[in-house]
């Protein structure tokens, strides 16, 4: 009796351990692919603004983190991060030529976090009632 | 058998024997390597993978550079390997060489940064937050103490949560609070070190006790490629609730059945998971006196808990609903979601996830009662709270560890050490993108 379940349990343990790494393979995969899309996002703020600056912020829960849409900040000087007044952009679309779509933006003040109530100068569709009025 | 065969024969045994030695040893120097890479580069500020922290390991700066992500990668990689042929060749190392392995490695993680965590911050906070500012840990969260020096490293999502530790962890945490934030620090690694050897040493008690070879199970624990980088690089309380999980199997070992449940309830009130052990613990040995040693020591622990925080000190169920929802994206219910074309985990999930773990706990409930070793049908337990938990951090998948290596069910250490794999296969993605 105990062997038989014994030999249940043991099957049931492979099965969840192959369900569990397929998933973990799908989740490497799928964010593979995420960190492919946010490359082209930087490389997009940076031929965007001609700035060639490396600490640059990732924003992926403004627009919702599965929308694909993303918001970049970064220095519009040189300097430590958030050191300058700093210029958001919001990017989505396809990869072409390792970019991607630059849909509006707006800027913020030195040294704060991008909060709704510092930004101002916003522009194009994408920032549309993100600035305050 | 000829006297030559037999020369022979045992010739062979010499060299394999000197063979396993040599890579045994490399093995080791692997894991010695990999973890001062990590320690090193990560006493040089600017790292993301360390947080941001009073400089407690400036001393070590110069030596490495910062630690990328990449090279972090690499070295859990290596270790992970290396840890692997150490295991495989375990019963040839020597006691007093897996002691100094073990060894060596707490001591250099012990000098270093804190890795990978800002908990011990939020330890900390709610330590400063009840001595310092007379606030209680369990009705606010750090951001009530916005002014402390601690505040500002108090990761960013635990700033307004209160602290969800049991009451025993969080009096054991007060008399660190006058000593600043660098003597609280060096205090709570100092802790997090002594309990990692007491977990340590009631494992190798234990094994013996079980007439397993304690070597192997000293350096399954010990040499953990998680347990050292993770859990004492970290300075986790989770390595305090260990050594009490421990010390009471080593009671029950002993045939001492109330202390040893009054030690299960103890090391709930540090961190509530553990008490998963108590209903096997109880099945198992069918007497009064573990029932009667956790009643005595829950009785105990609540007027303690009631005395030093009121209601909400022992009100350890709504602390354990608001974690229940939390969601990590390396929880196995995130990436499940994920593989089925799901965004993520939806309330109803954790319904399900919270059913498949009560039929699991009935299953090995019965299986306890018909026989089963309850040591591991604990370390089941606590494998299956990890693994069906929607909030899943590396440490978590270090609790069934030490029960793992003390059963004769060898499919338990084969489980929790797949899953730590799979951990550490889902941090792979920069390796492929790295995002800069």
């Amino acid at each position: 009796m105990m062997s038989r379940v014994r030999l249940i349990e043991t099957t049931l343990l492979v099965l969840l351990g192959l369900l569990l790494a397929a998933a973990t393979v799908n989740d490497v995969v799928r964010q593979t692919h995420v960190n492919q899309r946010l490359i082209a996002d930087l490389r997009s703020w940076r031929t965007y603004t001609g700035h060639d600056y490396h600490n640059l912020s990732i924003e992926q829960e403004l627009y919702g983190e599965n929308s694909g849409r993303e918001v970049i900040c970064g220095n519009t000087g040189p300097g430590v991060p958030k050191a300058r007044t700093q210029l958001c952009l919001a990017i989505w679309g396809p990869v072409v030529d390792g970019r991607r779509a630059v849909h509006g933006g707006w800027y913020l003040p030195a040294k704060v976090e991008d909060v709704r109530a510092d930004r101002y100068a916003c522009f194009g569709l994408a920032a549309q009632g993100m600035c305050p009025p | 058998m000829s006297v030559a065969a037999a020369s022979e024969l045992s010739l062979t045994r010499i060299r394999s024997a000197r063979w396993s030695s040599a890579l045994a040893g490399l093995f080791a120097l692997l894991i010695v390597a990999a973890t001062a890479e990590i320690v090193l580069d990560g006493a040089l500020d600017h790292s993301a993978l360390i947080p941001k922290s009073p400089e407690i390991a400036g001393w070590l700066q110069g030596i490495g550079e910062r630690l990328s992500y990449r090279v972090f990668l690499i070295a859990i990689l290596v270790f992970m390997g290396a840890y692997a042929g150490v295991l495989a060749l375990a019963r040839g190392i020597s006691k007093r060489w897996a002691i100094v392995l073990v060894g060596a490695l707490h001591a250099i993680v012990f000098v270093g940064p804190i890795l990978l965590s800002t908990d011990v911050f939020s330890y900390i906070a709610y330590a400063r937050m009840g001595v310092e500012h007379g606030i209680n840990p369990y009705m606010h969260g750090p951001v009530s103490i916005v002014g402390d020096p601690v505040y500002r490293y108090v990761g960013r999502d635990w700033k307004h949560v209160a602290t969800a530790y049991g009451p025993l962890y969080t009096l054991f945490s007060y008399p660190l609070a006058p000593l600043g934030l660098k003597g609280a620090l060096w205090g709570m690694k100092l802790e997090a070190l002594l309990a990692s050897v007491g977990t340590l040493a009631l494992t190798w008690r234990c094994a013996r006790a079980r007439d397993l070879d304690p070597v192997p199970a000293l350096l399954a624990v010990g040499a953990n490629p998680l347990y050292i980088i993770y859990g004492l690089g970290g300075a986790h309380n989770d390595l305090i609730m260990l050594m009490a999980m421990m010390a009471a199997v080593s009671l029950t070992l002993a045939g001492r059945d109330a202390p040893a449940a009054a030690t299960v309830v103890a090391g709930a009130l540090v961190k509530a998971t553990v008490a998963a052990l108590l209903p096997f613990m109880i099945i198992a040995r069918r007497r009064l006196a573990p029932i009667l040693g956790a009643l005595a020591a829950l009785v105990l622990g609540a007027l303690i808990g009631y005395a030093a925080f009121g209601i909400h000190g022992i009100d350890v169920v709504s602390a354990l609903n608001r974690d229940a929802a939390f969601v990590s994206t390396d929880s196995f219910a995130t990436e499940i979601a994920h593989l089925f074309g799901k965004p993520g985990v939806f309330p109803v999930d954790h319904d399900l996830l919270k059913g498949a773990l009560v039929l699991i706990v009935l299953h090995l409930l019965w299986r306890t009662w018909r026989g089963y070793d309850w040591v591991a049908a604990s370390g089941w337990a606590l494998l299956a709270i990890a693994v069906t938990s929607t909030w899943l951090l590396a440490w978590y998948i270090l609790w069934p560890l030490p029960l793992a290596v003390i059963t004769r069910d060898r499919r338990l250490l084969a489980a929790t050490l797949a899953v730590q794999v799979l951990f550490i296969a889902h941090q792979t993605s920069p390796f492929f993108a790295p995002v800069s």
